[in-house]
C-alpha cells in the first residue's frame, strides 16, 4: 500500500508557507531585475515516480519543447529544482542579467543557468525561511536542450517512488518571457518537513 | 617550536592563505577585504594593493556589467551564484599551470559566490572562490575531441570517405519522410563500376583501390550542397539527391560520366580507364517506403547493365509492360 507523504493538514500549511514565500521571492525579484516580476500561486502535489513524466509535459501553458537547469538543493531537505524554459530560453532578460552584446551558445547557456540559479534560490530561500532552515545548492548543470518535456525524466533511470513537487510559474509581462520551476523532493526526505509543518500546527 | 604558539591548529588566516582556491570577498561597496595568497600569487597583486580598493578599479579588465548583477543577486537574495569553465573559461584571466604542456590560454576556473551575513541577517559580504579547472577542461576538451571523432568514423567509409551504407539509409529515410510531410521531390541514383573485377584482375587490388578513391574524388567535386554520397558496397556507390527529380539527377550523372572520361584513375604510371553504369529512380506517390526507391534504382542500373554497361537507365522511363516482364 501507498503512504501518502503528506497528511492533508501537512499539506494545507505547506500550500501556506509556500503562498507566503512566493510572495517574498516575487519582490526580491523584482527589485533585482527592476522589473515587475509574476510569480504564480505554488502548486504543492504528491507524485509517483510513473506519473512525473506525464506530470511534467502536462503543466500549465508548458511549451512542448524545452531547454531544462537542474539544481540540487540540501543539507535538511533534499532534493532537486528543474527550472524548464521555451525553445527561445531566456534572450528576452538577457540585459536584465547583466548580458551585454551578443548572446552566443556559451553565453546562452549561462544566462540559463544564471537565471535558473536566481529563481531557484528566490523561492527556496524564501520557503527555508518559512521553515526556519537554510539551504545549499550545488551549482546548476543544464539537464536538456530543447527536449519534448515528455522525455526529461525518464521514470525507469529514477530510485524514488513517490515525491513531493513544488510547481511555480515565472513570468515577466513586459518582456513576454515565462518559465517554470518545478521543485522535486524524494519521499524519503521529507522528515524534516513534516516534523516542522507538525511544529506548526500544534502551535496554532 | 614555532607552532606551539597555535596550539591545537593553525590560525584560520594561514589556512585561508594555504588553501589551494582562490579566496577573495568584497563588501556591499565592491571594496575588496580579503584577498588570499592563491589570489595574490596569480593575480600578481598582493593583499596590500588590493585590499581596501574598489575591485573593478584594480582590475579593470573584469566584465563589469555582468559581474556586478551577479554580486547584487547574492546581496539582494542572500542566494549562492555560480560559474563554469564551459561558459565562462576564467572570471579573472591567470595564468594556467601547463606552460610546457599546453592546450589552454589561461586558466579554467569554476567560481562560487557565497552570501556572507553579519549580525543583524543581512548580506555584508560576498566570498569568492575560484577553483583550478585547468586540467578538467582539458580531459573534457580531449573527451569531446574523440566523441567528435568516432561520429565522423561512425557515419564514413573507410577508403573512400564518403559515407557509408548505414548513414546513406538513415539519410534516405529522413528525406523520404520530409517529402511525404511537407512535399517536394527526392532522387536516388545507384552507379557501379563497370568490369570492376577485371580492373582488380589486371592491376591488382591497390589500383582497384586507387579507382574508387578516385570515383570518389569525382562524385565530391560534382555534388551540390544538399547532396549526400556514399559507398553502399563494394564498386557500388549511392547518391540521394533532395529537391531533384529524375531528370535533374540525369543531368548531374552526365556529368559525372564527362568527369569519369575526362579524368581517368592513375595509379602510379598506368592510366585505368574505366566507365560506370548508373540506375535512376525518383520518388511518386506509387512509391511506398524509401527501401522501394533504392530498389527501383537498383534495377534500372540492372537495366543499364544489361544495355551493355557505360548507360544510364531512369526508372521511371522504363515501359511498364516491359517492367512487368522482368519482375
Amino acid at each position: 500500500m501507498t503512504v501518502e507523504p503528506l497528511t492533508e493538514d501537512q499539506s494545507d500549511a505547506l500550500q501556506e508557507l509556500a503562498n507566503i514565500a512566493m510572495g517574498r521571492a516575487g519582490k526580491s525579484l523584482s527589485t533585482l531585475l527592476d522589473s515587475f516580476v509574476i510569480l504564480s500561486v505554488p502548486r504543492v502535489t504528491v507524485v509517483d515516480v510513473g506519473d512525473v513524466a506525464d506530470t511534467v509535459a502536462r503543466m500549465a501553458n508548458a511549451p512542448e519543447i524545452g531547454t531544462a537547469v537542474r539544481q540540487a538543493f540540501f543539507p535538511t531537505v533534499r532534493g532537486e529544482a528543474i527550472t524548464i524554459f521555451g525553445p527561445e530560453g531566456c534572450r528576452e532578460i538577457a540585459d536584465l542579467m547583466g548580458h551585454e552584446g551578443e548572446l552566443g551558445d556559451s553565453q546562452e547557456q549561462e544566462l540559463l543557468l544564471d537565471t535558473a540559479n536566481i529563481l531557484v534560490g528566490a523561492v527556496l530561500n524564501g520557503l527555508g525561511e518559512q521553515m526556519e532552515t537554510e539551504f545549499k545548492y550545488t551549482p546548476p548543470s543544464i539537464l536538456a536542450v530543447r527536449t519534448p518535456l515528455q522525455q526529461l525524466l525518464n521514470a525507469e533511470n529514477l530510485d524514488w517512488t513517490c515525491a513531493l513537487l513544488i510547481e511555480v510559474n515565472f513570468s515577466l509581462d513586459e518582456r513576454g518571457f515565462t518559465c517554470h520551476m518545478l521543485t522535486l523532493m524524494p519521499e524519503n526526505s521529507l522528515d524534516y518537513i513534516r516534523r516542522t509543518l507538525d511544529e506548526m500546527l500544534e502551535d496554532l | 617550536m614555532s607552532t606551539q604558539a597555535w596550539h591545537a591548529s593553525p590560525p584560520l588566516e594561514y589556512i585561508i592563505d594555504h588553501v589551494n582556491v582562490g579566496l577573495f570577498v568584497v563588501n556591499r561597496d565592491f571594496e575588496v577585504v580579503l584577498w588570499n595568497r592563491f589570489m595574490a600569487l596569480h593575480s600578481g597583486k598582493t593583499a596590500e594593493e588590493v585590499v581596501g580598493h574598489n575591485l573593478f578599479d584594480t582590475f579593470p579588465e573584469l566584465p563589469q556589467r555582468w559581474l556586478q548583477q551577479k554580486l547584487r543577486s547574492v546581496f539582494l537574495l542572500k542566494n549562492a551564484a555560480f560559474t563554469a569553465w564551459e561558459q565562462r573559461p576564467y572570471l579573472f584571466k591567470f595564468p594556467h599551470n601547463r606552460p610546457i604542456t599546453g592546450g589552454v590560454d589561461s586558466m579554467r576556473q569554476n567560481c562560487t559566490f557565497q552570501p556572507i551575513t553579519d549580525d543583524s541577517g543581512e548580506v555584508a559580504y560576498v566570498c569568492v572562490s575560484i577553483f583550478d579547472m585547468t586540467d578538467a577542461s582539458i580531459y573534457q576538451e580531449r573527451l569531446q575531441e574523440t566523441k567528435r571523432q568516432l561520429e565522423e568514423i561512425s557515419v564514413r567509409d573507410g577508403l573512400t570517405h564518403l559515407f557509408n551504407r548505414r548513414y546513406l539509409e538513415a539519410c534516405l529515410y529522413t528525406e523520404f519522410d520530409r517529402v511525404r510531410r511537407y512535399g517536394g521531390r527526392l532522387s536516388v541514383i545507384i552507379l557501379d563500376i563497370d568490369h570492376f573485377k577485371y580492373i582488380n584482375d589486371t592491376y591488382g587490388h591497390p589500383t582497384g583501390d586507387t579507382v574508387l578513391i578516385h570515383l570518389a574524388e569525382i562524385l565530391r567535386n560534382n555534388l551540390r550542397a544538399s547532396d549526400i554520397a556514399g559507398r553502399y558496397g563494394g564498386e557500388e556507390f549511392a547518391l540521394i539527391l533532395p529537391n531533384t527529380d529524375p531528370a535533374g539527377a540525369a543531368t548531374l550523372t552526365e556529368r559525372i560520366r564527362h568527369a569519369i572520361a575526362e579524368h581517368p584513375a592513375r595509379h602510379g604510371d598506368t592510366v585505368v580507364p574505366f566507365s560506370i553504369s548508373v540506375g535512376i529512380s525518383g520518388l511518386t506517390d506509387a512509391v511506398p517506403e524509401p527501401e522501394a526507391l533504392v530498389k527501383n534504382a537498383d534495377l534500372a542500373l540492372y537495366r543499364a547493365k544489361a544495355n551493355g554497361r557505360d548507360s544510364v537507365v531512369r526508372y521511371d522511363e522504363i515501359a511498364a509492360d516491359d517492367l512487368s516482364d522482368s519482375q
